[in-house]
């Protein structure tokens, strides 16, 4: 059995470009923003299989950061009674 | 029973000479070390071998007491660690040499190999072992994104052993934030002994 990496509340921002979620990470990084950029969970679906993982608390900032500089995910889910659901699907330039 | 001073040595120092006496007087002996890396190494290697150990703190060092267990003969105990040694311990062992994934670009690599050591938690097989020599050590220290998820490895039994040399060499020594320190000793004996040995 395999353990989980996302703990049940969490929010995960799913990237398809592996450049755009680097530079997602790097901003936030450098804003000393708290998330963890780690692969997608099996249960989820995403083409290049990487996701800012973050707490309801950095919610505002990181969501507000990523749309300020344009660096919205493919989609953001959260970890809700085990379950990954979807809250928003953005549309975007992938790149 | 023979006693050696190991004390001052650095590893693997100690853990040849401790190597060395036990095939002279295979029913024991003691051993000082120095607390930290020399001890842990010589108690698991003599652990390793079959025998029983027993510590006893001697001011700054350790007096180690290793005798051959109860009812098995030093001979026996002996010859069983010859046989096993050379075979394996049906371990699956995962050598991680850099802090980098494949070659090409180093963002990318740094990238993959946190990514693989997360989804070793997501895996249902996994290694016994994890050996982190090179730039790999810096993937155990204090800061590292990958010390959560070596730490939830090392909750479900995954050992996870660092380079004693190469947290020295980084000038990471006192930052080792998950798993035991070790040496080339331990580790090539390791290679050696497991069923199998992937290396990133």
């Amino acid at each position: 059995m395999g353990m989980e990496i996302v703990v049940e509340g969490q929010y995960l921002a799913v990237f398809n470009s592996t450049h755009r979620v680097l530079k997602a990470e790097a901003l936030l990084k450098a804003r000393k923003n708290q998330f963890m950029l780690i692969p997608a969970p099996r249960a989820i679906q995403a083409d290049c299989g990487l996701a800012l993982r973050f707490d309801p608390d950095q919610y505002d900032t990181i969501m507000y950061t990523l749309s300020e500089q344009n660096l919205l995910p493919a989609f953001l889910c959260q970890l809700i009674n085990g379950t990954y659901t979807t809250i928003k699907e953005f549309q975007h330039e992938n790149n | 029973m023979k006693t050696i001073d190991c004390r001052g040595q650095s590893c693997p120092a100690p853990v040849i000479a401790t190597k060395k006496a036990l095939e002279e007087s295979a029913e024991g002996i003691c051993v000082q070390v120095d607390d930290g890396a020399p001890r842990e190494n010589v108690r698991r290697f003599a652990s390793n071998r079959g025998y029983q150990v027993s510590e006893n703190a001697q001011g700054n060092s350790w007096l180690l007491t290793i005798h051959s267990v109860e009812g098995v003969t030093p001979a026996a105990a002996s010859a069983a660690s010859e046989q096993i040694a050379p075979q394996t311990t049906g371990d699956r062992i995962l050598l991680i040499t850099s802090n980098i994934l494949g070659y090409g670009a180093d963002e990318l690599g740094r990238l993959l190999m946190k990514n693989f050591i997360f989804t070793l938690l997501e895996t249902e097989t996994r290694p016994a072992r994890i050996l982190l020599l090179n730039s790999g050590v810096l993937l155990a220290v204090h800061g590292a994104e990958t010390v959560e998820a070596l730490n939830r490895l090392a909750e479900q039994g995954v050992e996870i052993f660092s380079c004693g040399i190469c947290l020295d060499y980084f000038a990471k020594k006192d930052q080792l934030a998950v798993g035991q320190v070790t040496n080339m000793f331990s580790t090539a004996e390791q290679l050696l002994s497991a069923a199998s040995v992937i290396k990133l």
